[in-house]
């Protein structure tokens, strides 16, 4: 991508982003409005640079939890997606499990995880982000594994292949662009379970516990600051994911191939 | 050269379909019976059309021949074996109106599929693949992905592989289907070249008598429901076919006798127009 490019892309949201922090500026100090009802951004600016310390400490415990229960979703996962692939009894029990998992609100469970575990525990909420990654990734890869082009089964079983050389042949190469679309949806979802997961109580060390405690204690500018270390994780995650997907896959022109649009999210997260 | 019956065949002939029926769903309230008592001989060297209307069942003797189904009654041999050892020792190589090429692999790596599927050496299947890319004429796109090709192209690729292991006969459904007119007609002497140049049988379906009429040596038509075949034309319009061939007087003489045999073959129990694209 060239530098042009980049501007393209990048300017327009970053001049809206300004405009829009700016009209907030301005509302706030031309209505006078009370920094416990909507603190001016400059004021969330000065917190987030008085706090840096805490807000990285607590970015860091948020995106440890995040991460480790986004690598434990994503390998249990694609194991259980060849589970299903395998087995049709297992993917006609497990699939509208998923389905129905779709609208329920499964984040509830826990304050249920965290009765299980000691009150300093990290697991419950490692145990959460897993769970809601696990459905996410295990959808999206069964039905890359299993929806293979119909020409392609014919001609694979022209050549007599067996079904561990279709497999490898062609089930797998055509469920890695579901698994990146998976790990698109996953990444950010991953963040947001981690960060909720924290508003249940358990060890005050996260983004999640800081900004309720703040908020709580009537300090909206610092409730704001940490909202500031969400996004850039919540960030960093998703641009990883999309990093992952453009060194591993050829660029390929856009609508060419029966790439997965969009996926399925069970888990009820959409905070 | 006609419809021998099956105490007539010999071993050396490339494809024998002996009183083949296929019912699908057989028993169930939605059978169908795709095909009743097909009897078909094919030569070495043959290029033989199977014309009929939609649902006639052409491209189900196809796979029958290629044994992706097994025929309910009957028996189909390839190169004097059973259809079923003919494909697990790859005696022929099979072309789609797909192009069914694999997105994720180059266009060179596409037309080795098959032979990795042999277990060829990495050496043997890049040299192979490098002369077929020539035969098709696309040495300069061995690197391309598939996408970056046009439909044309992409067909030409999955000719080559269907003809990389060197298979003595060259399975096609309707593979020219989803081209346009003039790259069809491109299409159609390439194939006769390069079927000319590697020897090899074709069964081709198609539901375009020009076409059939330009690429075979015999043209058999096939009725609908149940799909039998009615009527087997010689078509003989020489070895160095050309795109004036396609303005002769025998070339629209054998067209219009395919149609008639169609129609024949139609307004037996259906009253109704075909397609005589």
């Amino acid at each position: 991508m060239t530098f042009g490019k980049i501007i393209r892309a990048v300017g327009p949201p970053l001049v809206f982003g300004a405009i829009f922090l700016g009209i907030w500026q301005l509302i706030v100090e031309v209505f006078d409005i009370a920094p416990f009802l909507l603190p001016a951004p400059s004021a969330i600016w000065s917190e987030f640079l008085d706090r840096s310390d805490d807000i990285i400490d607590a970015t860091l415990v948020t995106g440890a939890n995040a991460l480790v229960g986004l690598l434990f979703g994503v390998v249990f996962g694609i194991a259980m997606s060849f589970v299903l692939m395998r087995y049709q009894v297992a993917n006609e029990l497990v699939t509208p499990l998923a389905v129905a998992l779709n609208a329920i609100p499964i984040i509830v469970l826990v304050p249920v995880f965290n009765n299980m575990f000691s009150s300093t525990s990290e697991v419950p909420r490692r145990l959460m982000v897993t769970l809601i990654v696990f459905f996410i990734v295990m959808v999206n890869v069964a039905k890359g594994l299993r929806q293979v082009s119909a020409t392609h089964l014919e001609l694979l079983h022209s050549y007599a292949a067996s079904p561990r050389e279709i497999l490898v042949k062609a089930r797998i190469p055509n469920a890695v662009p579901y698994l990146f679309t998976a790990l698109k949806i996953a990444a950010p979802a991953a963040v947001i379970t981690a960060f909720v997961a924290e508003y249940f109580g358990g060890r005050q060390n996260g983004l999640g516990y800081s900004i309720t405690s703040n908020a709580a204690a009537s300090r909206n500018a610092a409730s704001w600051a940490y909202v500031i270390g969400a996004c850039a994780l919540g960030l960093i995650f998703y641009l990883v994911a999309v990093g992952l997907e453009k060194a591993v896959s050829p660029s390929q022109p856009q609508g060419s191939t029966q790439q997965p649009t969009g996926g399925l999210t069970p888990g009820g997260v959409s905070a | 050269m006609s419809v021998r019956g099956s105490t007539q065949s010999v071993a050396s002939d490339a494809v024998v379909v002996d009183r083949v029926s296929m019912i699908f769903n057989e028993g169930k309230s939605n059978e169908v019976e795709a095909l009743c008592d097909v009897e078909l001989v094919i030569c070495p060297g043959d290029f033989v059309s199977l014309i009929g209307p939609s649902g006639c069942g052409k491209s189900t003797l196809l796979r029958l021949i290629a044994s992706l189904i097994s025929p309910t009654s009957g028996s189909v041999l390839v190169n004097g074996k059973s259809a079923s050892q003919a494909r697990v020792e790859q005696d022929y190589g099979m072309a789609f109106q797909q192009s069914g090429l694999f997105e994720w692999r180059t266009v060179e790596k596409n037309i080795e599929l098959p032979l990795e599927l042999k277990g060829w050496s990495k050496s043997r299947r890049r040299q192979r693949a490098t002369e077929m890319l020539e035969l098709v004429q696309l040495s300069d796109f061995g690197s391309h992905m598939p996408w970056e090709l046009s439909g044309g192209m992409q067909q030409r690729v999955a000719i080559a592989r269907s003809l990389a292991a060197h298979p003595p006969l060259l399975l096609m459904d309707e593979p020219f289907g989803a081209l346009d007119e003039m790259t069809r007609e491109h299409m159609q002497a390439e194939l006769l070249r390069i079927c000319a140049a590697s020897e090899t049988t074709v069964v081709f379906v198609t539901h375009s008598i020009p076409e059939a009429v330009y690429l075979s040596n015999r043209v058999v038509v096939m009725s609908a429901r149940p799909g039998r075949i009615t009527e087997i034309i010689d078509v003989d319009l020489g070895a160095d076919r050309d795109e004036d061939t396609r303005e002769e007087a025998t070339f629209y003489g054998k067209i219009t006798e395919v149609r008639e045999a169609l129609r024949g073959a139609e307004t037996t129990d259906e009253p109704r127009g075909i397609e005589d694209r």
